[in-house]
């Protein structure tokens, strides 16, 4: 759709924009964001480092080869469970949301559409070897009331970075102001209705996904998408279970020294940033304690406009007992003074403060109705002023010492805290390195094993997580990371027909092939990128996507070309299989 | 032609204002002179490219809502504080845009297109205001983003660059190959 073009639009008036500017209730929407926020976020950043040791590339590879070829072709399954009745092939979009875009016209993560008859319950087998468990008189409609008859059950699995970009879920993960991306050890999407109206799972009565993931790693934290919030919410830490023939060999004792490691390592990492909040608190105090020094009020003299004196009370206006002798002069903001007015004899004159505090102040003059309201200045002329004068260089001579006393004393006290704080930061830094070392250790012993394991023809290993869930909607197994910022920046330039055109992106997908994460650009952006890690892209101009092989991504990064090849995909492609290979996933 | 300077900053400015976000990420009461300073900037931003008034005001909120959220990983790099509001602007409009295209809208003075005239060096003729109004609507998202920085909101490379987050040169490139577009696009109807 082309943009509505307008010529000489009015403006806005600057009235009009400031009558909409409240940065109070910026503020309190800030605060009350962030108490939210803390409610859902418990310090998920605890297993940040935790790297079980259960996993090799290799194994992920095979198991995401594996799953594509035996699920991903075909969605016509039939439930081996007598409570399930029907399954069908579904490709609506489940969440009623603008947050989320199916970015492709054809490509998409297809729905299963099962029935589940309410009075019943049912246990359902989905083809991954996810189950969903059903307890009977689950469901109920907006008003409360149990479900009759049968229920649709919608749901959908997202393993891979392709099915990711393809559902056009966000990955992106907001934590309490910090952004992060997921890397996802699997997502899925459950809805319900009868007769195209949403049901509702009972609050006493909830499902339980046990969830099939291809990834066997144990640092993965349980999330559910809040589409009105826009940002995922932690749920709990994910226990990925594996079944009894799949253990891998001694798991008990590799957990053990894991856990040992997490009792030696974790506290002492939790306790920094408490530290460093304390040491700020400490000093926020010190720093609000020092003295405020009040600048002195400078003496005005006359301009020459019309004065008049007050017999004034200064036991009400005690700021004015400076002004003994001082005479007031009619402010040139009082555009309303004449002549005239001071050969009336007004019944009633008060004084109020001014739109200026301790500098002007404002004379209300009555009249039986007639009202006047000048600005007035309390004025000296003479050895008056010059007396006044003195003492205001006086005090402004204190006021200066002090002033610039308290500014050492503030630098001073920020730069104790800021060392205290380098202090604890490069502690902190100190015992994660140690602990990812100690991690890397554990998980290469455990790879060995492995892959022992699996070139003696064991199986390979495939993990149950367990989701209780209470409402419908989008699930996660997933874990924060942040954006590379510690190697090189690209800026790439897409071009294709050997750079004979540029192509100009409005959606980039930067593809970490070798773990589930993917990153989204809007338009042409600079990226961080970790030149260790190969990547792909995918790239979409409209209605055309474009993919940046992992072989060419590797070859520009090497070479510092900025332009990248891209390949256009077919509009033939419509599977997220035909994806999954252009990306360099499988 | 002048460009618009409001964007720019001297090094004294650029310091005072570092100081304020420093202070701000502390205590959120200390983004005060932030949100005076740049409210009606964004705002401006927001509306030029939108029709609806009440979606560009609430759009600012967000925008402020966001900065304020995430100013804590804000760092300094010396430009104005501006072009970091101005890319969450960028993104928060791509948002929007994307679940609701018909809010895209582009907003021109008869000025401007004659300033578009003068830099691709035609005479300015009032039968050009259709064709121009065509070619503009009809450019990719990108770069109709840079006519409107440029042309609209007479901003300079620099301040462009910092904006959409590309290099001065880059932006001056490619706006060179938009002109070209323009150009080509009003003076072929002559040709024929």
């Amino acid at each position: 759709m082309q943009p509505k073009f307008n010529i000489d639009r009015p403006k806005v008036s600057d009235d009009e924009i400031n009558k909409h500017k409240d940065f109070d209730n910026l503020v309190k929407q800030f605060k009350e964001q962030s108490i939210n926020k803390a409610k859902s976020d418990k310090s998920w950043w605890k297993n940040n480092y935790i790297r079980y040791a259960a996993v090799i590339a290799g194994a992920t590879v095979i198991c995401t080869v594996t799953y594509t070829a035996l699920f991903n072709k075909t969605k016509t399954q039939t439930a081996n469970n007598d409570k399930t009745t029907t399954l069908k092939d579904q490709n609506t979009k489940t969440t009623n949301t603008k947050f989320i875009n199916e970015p492709f016209e054809k490509i998409k993560v297809n729905n299963t559409s099962y029935k589940v008859d309410n009075s019943k319950g049912a246990e359902i087998k989905h083809p991954t070897g996810s189950k969903i468990k059903i307890p009977k008189s689950s469901f109920v409609n907006k008003a409360g009331e149990e479900i009759k008859g049968e229920v649709e059950i919608l749901y959908r699995e997202i393993h891979d970075q392709a099915e990711i970009i393809a559902s056009g879920i966000p990955m992106r993960y907001d934590s309490a102001g910090k952004e992060f991306t997921f890397e996802s050890a699997g997502m899925f999407e459950i809805t319900g209705s009868q007769n195209g109206e949403p049901v509702f799972i009972k609050h006493d009565k909830p499902l339980t996904v046990e969830f099939s993931s291809t990834q066997t790693e144990d640092r993965f934290n349980q999330y559910f998408l809040d589409t009105v919030a826009k940002n995922w919410t932690y749920l709990k830490r994910d226990n990925p279970v594996l079944s009894p023939q799949q253990q891998p060999p001694n798991p008990s004792e590799a957990k053990q020294e894991l856990k040992k490691l997490e009792q030696k390592y974790e506290p002492a990492i939790a306790a920094i940033p408490k530290r460093i909040d304390s040491v700020k608190v400490v000093y926020t105090k010190k720093i609000d304690k020092l003295e405020k020094p009040s600048q002195p009020n400078k003496p005005n003299k006359s301009s020459g406009r019309p004065q008049f004196q007050l017999d004034v009370d200064y036991k009400e206006f005690p700021e004015l007992s400076a002004f003994k002798n001082a005479v007031f002069e009619i402010g040139s903001e009082s555009t309303n003074y004449k002549a005239e007015m001071k050969n009336i004899t007004w019944s009633s004159a008060e004084i109020e403060e001014g739109p200026d505090k301790g500098k002007n102040y404002i004379l209300v003059l009555k009249l039986k109705q007639r009202v006047e309201r000048l600005v007035v200045y309390p004025v000296l002329t003479g050895n008056d002023f010059a007396d006044a004068s003195k003492k205001y260089e006086e005090k402004f001579e204190k006021y200066k010492v002090l002033q610039a006393k308290r500014v050492a004393d503030e630098a001073k006290l920020r730069a104790e805290m800021e060392a205290k704080q380098a202090a604890y930061l490069a502690q902190q830094q100190k015992i994660q390195e140690e602990y990812i070392k100690q991690k890397v250790r554990l998980q290469k012993e455990a790879e060995l094993v492995i892959t022992t394991q699996i070139k003696s023809g064991g199986v390979i290993p495939a993990i149950t997580r367990v989701f209780n869930i209470s409402n419908f909607g989008i699930f996660n197994s997933d874990h924060p990371c942040p954006r590379p910022n510690t190697s090189e920046e690209i800026q790439p330039m897409f071009v294709s027909n050997g750079a004979k055109e540029e192509i100009m992106p409005n959606t980039i997908y930067l593809i970490e092939t070798n773990r589930n994460i993917v990153y989204t650009f809007t338009g042409a952006s600079k990226m961080m990128i970790d030149s260790k890690i190969p990547y792909s892209m995918c790239i979409l101009v409209g209605p055309n996507v474009y993919v940046v092989s992992k072989e060419e991504f590797a070859r520009a990064v090497l070479k510092k070309d900025n332009n990248f090849n891209v390949t256009r995909l077919g509009s033939e492609v419509t599977d997220v299989y035909e994806l999954k290979k252009a990306i360099g996933i499988i | 032609m002048s460009y618009n300077s409001r964007y720019h900053h001297t090094a004294v400015q650029l310091h005072e204002e570092h100081l304020i976000i420093e202070a701000a990420k502390t205590d959120p009461n200390h983004f005060a002179p932030l949100y005076d300073k740049y409210y009606k900037q964004i705002f401006g931003y927001l509306y030029q490219r939108m029709d609806d008034k009440d979606t560009a005001f609430d759009l600012t909120s967000q925008v402020f809502l966001k900065a304020l959220t995430n100013i804590g990983r804000y760092e300094f790099k010396g430009v104005p504080f501006a072009s970091w509001l101005y890319r969450i602007a960028h993104s928060e409009l791509m948002q929007l845009f994307r679940e609701q295209k018909n809010k895209r809208c582009i907003n021109a003075d008869i000025g401007d297109l004659r300033f578009i005239c003068e830099e691709t060096q035609e005479f300015y003729l009032e039968e050009y205001i259709p064709l121009l109004k065509k070619v503009i609507s009809e450019l990719d998202p990108e770069d109709c983003q840079m006519v409107e920085l440029r042309f609209f909101e007479r901003r300079a490379f620099k301040e462009i660059g910092e904006i959409m987050d590309i290099t001065e040169n880059n932006a001056k490139v490619r706006m060179y190959r938009i002109l070209e577009k323009l150009k080509k696009a009003i003076t072929s109807p002559k040709k024929n």
